[in-house]
């Protein structure tokens, strides 16, 4: 909702600026208020020609397409230049990637984190040349200027708060429940699992028999789970890191022929692929951060340490993604983002 | 060295060929990644133009540093490839090694110095499980490093869950690690410095060292290297070992550097070292390779990615591109090793233009000195049939036949009607040219071996194979190919032509046919027992005499049809004149004749179609390359001639065996008390002829070294 209106406040703005700056030559002295163009005239010094640079894990992927997108069209509205690196799951040249963008000194770097170790030092370096950090839904254990994403420990909470409810004391069921964890020195991991097991442990009915790791590949999760379900028939839910790797899990649930009896629950980016797995029945309930918001928060993030005109490192400001729940009920329009075409 | 008579400038341009560079070049080792050592220089350069920045310090710098451990890890592939195996573990070893040296430093607390120890014996450990396997149980290298790569992968993803987090909370004060991780050695990175520094020790090794010679020959042939007494089993072992601490070295620095670990550290490392180190040169068959070639395609490999990734190409055209590559470098590895023999076979031989002085009449019958006749037809024949080829006949002082012979023997015919024949000597090689010293060793020019002595207790020993390289010559010309033809002088030093360096014996025709001044003139001083080239770039140097007076030398040019002249001592000390321009065939041996004067044997009869053929070079290219050796154009090698000129280069006499049944390809004549014995090239006999009129008590000893010597007069 607050997307929507956000996007009509944007495009409101855009036609405001384009009609303007079409009268420009002709009224320069006199177009609008004093106020108007004196703010607007300080908003592009601080954001017109700087560069923003985005370095994903891989792209290719609806997440990371879509946080590109939405980065590259807002970016380019304000006059700035965006720069993209896709290391295609490759940690190495996502490292030489980021040393080299960080050598060229970009003004705002947008990263995700494939772990809370692996970019730190680099972050760091940028930081302290002057580049402001924004590390985007997946953090390091570094604190750089801003972070924008999903509160992991939160988004772990809720899906075992929703996951008790139907396997918990009193539910009647095994309580067995399964956890696909996506790579385990992830941020999106290590902050998930610990809202997932606070939650879990407090039931005494609720048995994990599954905690593994698939590396947010779907094959990895499908092996595990269909093994999974061999040893625990009687499976009551499945919880799943990434939609896109526990649709993998989901598959070999529904290859054993339980798909009707086991929950399964993921935390997703809400494209239409997260959609069309709850509307085949493969997810039971998913928890949606909702890319397109992220991609527009990340960029609000830039703006504002841009205008701020503080130093690099100076501030540690924080751009949580509210949550929500998509299930059949609403897995349809606004909150399945269409998959960015090439 | 002065042969300007012919020697001029534009002939000189004349002869340069680019194709023989070509062909000379492709013989060499360090050649054979040119490819890719062009491809690494072209990536570089593209990118330099597509990325700015890319070619500053600052960047090669960072580049470096995060190219060092990948350049270990292909470092250990090579060695493995090299011994013909193959090491897919050398990634999950690497993240191995990350592993525990973090776990050592920040879980265990030990100093830097003993982890990274610790790091590298677990490496060593590692190394040595596949080294067990494959050296002493003969598991295949490709299984069983592929099952260790799965198990320790799914050990450090293990051990990952249980740590990974508490690595991300530690830290260390270490300045040693610290230094690993960011220091700089010789204004390198440090842990590029280690890797140069570990490069040029690895080269030493594989190619100066028994061990790496080891290595290289189980690669190429493991029967043959067991048969050969390498110890197989355990040089294998080793070399696993060696390939698990490289990679756990890479795998400290890794650490240091990034103070991270996770279930990608080091996935897929296996396949990018081995794209690399292929590419680069080092064979998947094995025993082909050298740690430079392997970081040519480390580089390579390296830069594509960094490169492609930086100009924001998509990461699946980055995969995909290394990908076709791998199956570039295979495909070419394939052909290359299989055709660059024939490539070389067919690029070797290249013919130059040279226009042959006109030739002087033979007609028999006519005035010329040269002319016709059949005075050899009736030569007595010595050991005929019990002979192969006597290149070249010498007689001691008790009035012996030696005869130097095509089965690497020297043969001896004794007695007075010198029908007892005995094997003198063997010495191996082809035995050519040979001269009694003053001590009465005969000394012997051997091609394919160098210039041996026989002691006349039949002891065969070494005087020199070797001469100083030529430095801007691409073949390595120091060994002597083919010792023709020696004489000594008056103190003692020998002189010899090696007539080519760029062939064989059994191949000496293609070097008449390329008419290039491939040979040269060699001089052995016995007093320091050093071997220089007096001479270098002389076409064909055959017969070698020292001039009655001991002051200068007779050179005969075989594909020149000249006889030179180069000055020992006196004014034109130094310098080499022609002496006869104009010989009616090819010389070959020259000799000191009785009177004064010298003795030369013609091995071929020019013809005007072989003069013809030498001023059309494509012509003879075309010739050797299209047409079966037995059908080439060559000299008139079915006459026998041998003649006499004077001190002044004056032809007196000539004598003939216009038939060539008893004496063709008449190579060395020695006129000894009254008598001229001939030896040929082909013959199954050593002749003689008696002389009349000649000094009957003259022989070759005594001219050198006894009462008939000229040089002291």
């Amino acid at each position: 909702m607050s997307m929507f209106s956000a996007m009509l406040r944007t495009g409101a703005v855009l036609a405001g600026a384009l009609a303007l700056s079409a009268a420009a030559p002709a009224l320069a002295q006199d177009a609008g208020t004093k106020t108007a163009r004196e703010l607007r005239s300080a908003y592009d010094a601080a954001v017109k020609g700087k560069t923003i640079a985005f370095l994903p894990i891989a792209l290719g992927v609806p997440l990371q397409d879509e946080w590109g997108r939405v980065i590259k069209q807002e970016a380019e509205w304000r006059g700035m230049k965006y720069v993209v690196r896709d290391p295609n799951n490759n940690p190495s040249a996502m490292q030489q990637a980021l040393t080299a963008l960080v050598n060229d000194k970009p003004d705002v770097l947008i990263v995700q984190n494939p772990s809370v170790t692996l970019l730190m030092k680099e972050l760091k370096r940028a930081e302290s040349q002057g580049t402001h950090v924004i590390q985007i839904n997946m953090s390091s254990n570094y604190k750089s200027d801003a972070f924008v994403g999903a509160d992991w420990t939160e988004i772990g909470r809720m899906l075992a708060q929703d996951v008790v409810k139907q396997c918990g004391t009193g539910s009647g069921k095994s309580g067995k429940v399964q956890i696909v964890q996506g790579e385990l020195t992830a941020a999106a991991s290590i902050d998930q699992i610990g809202g997932v097991m606070e939650v879990l442990n407090k039931d005494s009915n609720i048995k994990v028999v599954s905690n593994q790791a698939a590396n947010w590949d779907a094959n990895t999760a499908l092996n595990i789970t269909a093994t999974v379900i061999q040893q625990h028939p009687d499976l009551c839910a499945s919880i799943g890191f990434w939609g896109i790797m526990e649709s993998g899990a989901a598959q070999a649930i529904r290859n054993a022929g339980k798909i009707d009896q086991v929950k399964v629950y993921a935390s997703v980016e809400g494209s239409s692929l997260d959609c069309d797995q709850i509307n085949q029945g493969n997810f039971y309930k998913v928890l949606s951060y909702k890319a397109t918001e992220q991609g527009h928060d990340a960029v609000m993030a830039a703006v504002t340490l841009l205008e701020s005109s503080e130093k690099a490192g100076a501030r540690n400001l924080e751009y949580y993604t509210q949550p929500i729940w998509v299930d059949k009920s609403n897995a349809s329009g606004a909150n399945c983002f269409a998959l960015p075409k090439k | 060295m002065s042969m300007t008579t012919y020697d001029s400038f534009g002939a000189r341009a004349r002869r340069f060929s680019p194709r023989l560079v070509l062909s000379e070049l492709m013989m060499k080792q360090w050649f054979e990644p040119v490819i890719p050592f062009f491809v690494m220089i072209a990536l570089w350069i593209a990118f330099s133009v597509v990325i700015r920045d890319y070619s500053s310090s600052e960047n090669i710098l960072s580049l470096l540093r995060l190219f060092a451990e990948f350049g270990f890890v292909a470092l250990a592939m090579a060695f493995c490839l090299i011994t013909g195996g193959i090491d897919l573990s050398v990634g999950a070893i690497f993240a191995v090694g990350n592993f525990s040296a973090l776990f050592f430093l920040l879980v265990m607390e030990w100093p830097a110095g003993l982890a990274i120890l610790a790091t590298l014996a677990i490496g060593g450990a590692v190394g040595a499980m596949n080294g067990l396997l494959i050296g002493y149980l003969k598991a295949r290298p490709f299984l069983t490093t592929l099952v260790t790569l799965i198990i320790l992968r799914a050990t450090v993803n293990l051990l990952n869950t249980h740590y990974a987090t508490s690595f991300a909370t530690n830290s260390t004060d270490s300045n040693v690690w610290d230094f690993l991780g960011s220091g700089n050695l010789f204004g390198l990175p440090v842990n590029a410095a280690t890797l140069l520094i570990v490069l040029l020790i690895g080269h030493v090794f594989l190619s100066r060292s028994r061990y790496g010679w080891h290595l290289t020959a189980i690669g190429a042939s493991r029967k043959a290297a067991r048969h050969a007494g390498i110890r197989v089993n355990f040089m294998l072992f080793a070399t696993y070992v060696l390939s698990g601490v490289l990679c756990a070295a890479g795998g400290v620095f890794y650490a240091a550097r990034q103070t991270s670990t996770d279930s990608t550290t080091g996935v897929g490392w296996e396949f990018q070292a081995l794209t690399a180190v292929v590419l680069g040169g080092v064979s998947l068959a094995g025993g082909k390779g050298t740690v430079w070639r392997a970081m040519i395609g480390a580089l390579i490999v390296f830069s594509l990615t960094n490169g492609l990734v930086r100009s924001g190409v998509p990461g699946y055209v980055t995969s995909a591109i290394i990908g076709v590559l791998l199956l570039a470098a295979v495909g070419i590895d394939v052909k290359w090793s299989k055709n660059r023999g024939k490539v070389i076979q067919k690029t070797y031989v290249n013919p130059a233009y040279f226009e042959l002085s006109p030739p002087p009449s033979v007609k028999s019958g006519d005035a010329s000195p040269y002319a016709q006749n059949d005075r050899l037809i009736h030569a007595e024949a010595i050991g005929l049939d019990q002979v192969e080829g006597p290149e070249d006949v010498i007689l001691d002082r008790q009035d012996r036949v030696y005869g130097s012979t095509r089965d690497g023997n020297i043969i001896r015919f004794s007695g007075p009607d010198l029908d007892q024949c005995e094997i003198f000597a063997h010495i191996g090689g082809r035995p050519l040219g040979m001269q009694f010293d003053q001590d009465e060793n005969l000394i012997v020019a051997v091609a394919g071996m160098g210039v041996y002595g026989v002691k006349p207790d039949k002891t065969v020993y070494k005087i020199t194979d070797e001469t100083n390289r030529t430095w801007y010559k691409l073949n390595d010309d120091s060994r002597l190919r083919m010792a023709d033809d020696l004489d000594i002088a008056p103190d003692g030093k020998i002189y010899f032509s090696d007539c080519t360096t760029r062939y064989e014996m059994t191949t000496n025709t293609l070097d008449i046919l390329e008419a290039r001044p491939n040979g040269r003139l060699v001089c052995y001083d016995p007093a320091t027992k050093t071997t220089s080239t007096v001479i270098n770039h002389f076409y064909f140097p055959n017969g070698i005499c020292i001039s009655h007076d001991g002051k200068s030398v007779l050179i005969a040019s075989t594909s020149l049809c000249k006889i030179f002249r180069y000055w020992l001592e006196g004014p034109r000390k130094g310098q080499t004149e022609v002496l006869i321009d104009q010989l009616p065939g090819n010389p070959d041996n020259i000799n000191r004749a009785s009177d004064g004067t010298y003795w030369l044997a013609l091995v071929g009869i020019r013809t005007p179609t072989f003069d013809l053929a030498m001023r059309k070079p494509d012509f003879r290219r075309r010739m050797v390359k299209e047409v079966p050796i037995d059908e080439w154009l060559a000299p008139g090698m079915n006459h026998g001639c041998v003649l006499k000129f004077t001190e002044d280069g004056r032809t007196l006499e000539s004598f003939w065996d216009p038939t060539g049944v008893s004496h063709s390809t008449l190579t060395s004549m020695r006129e000894h008390k009254g008598y001229l014995y001939l030896g040929g090239l082909e013959n199954n006999r050593i002749g003689r002829v008696k002389l009349t009129g000649v000094d009957e008590s003259w022989s070759g000893y005594e001219a050198y070294w006894g009462a008939k010597r000229r040089d002291r007069s």
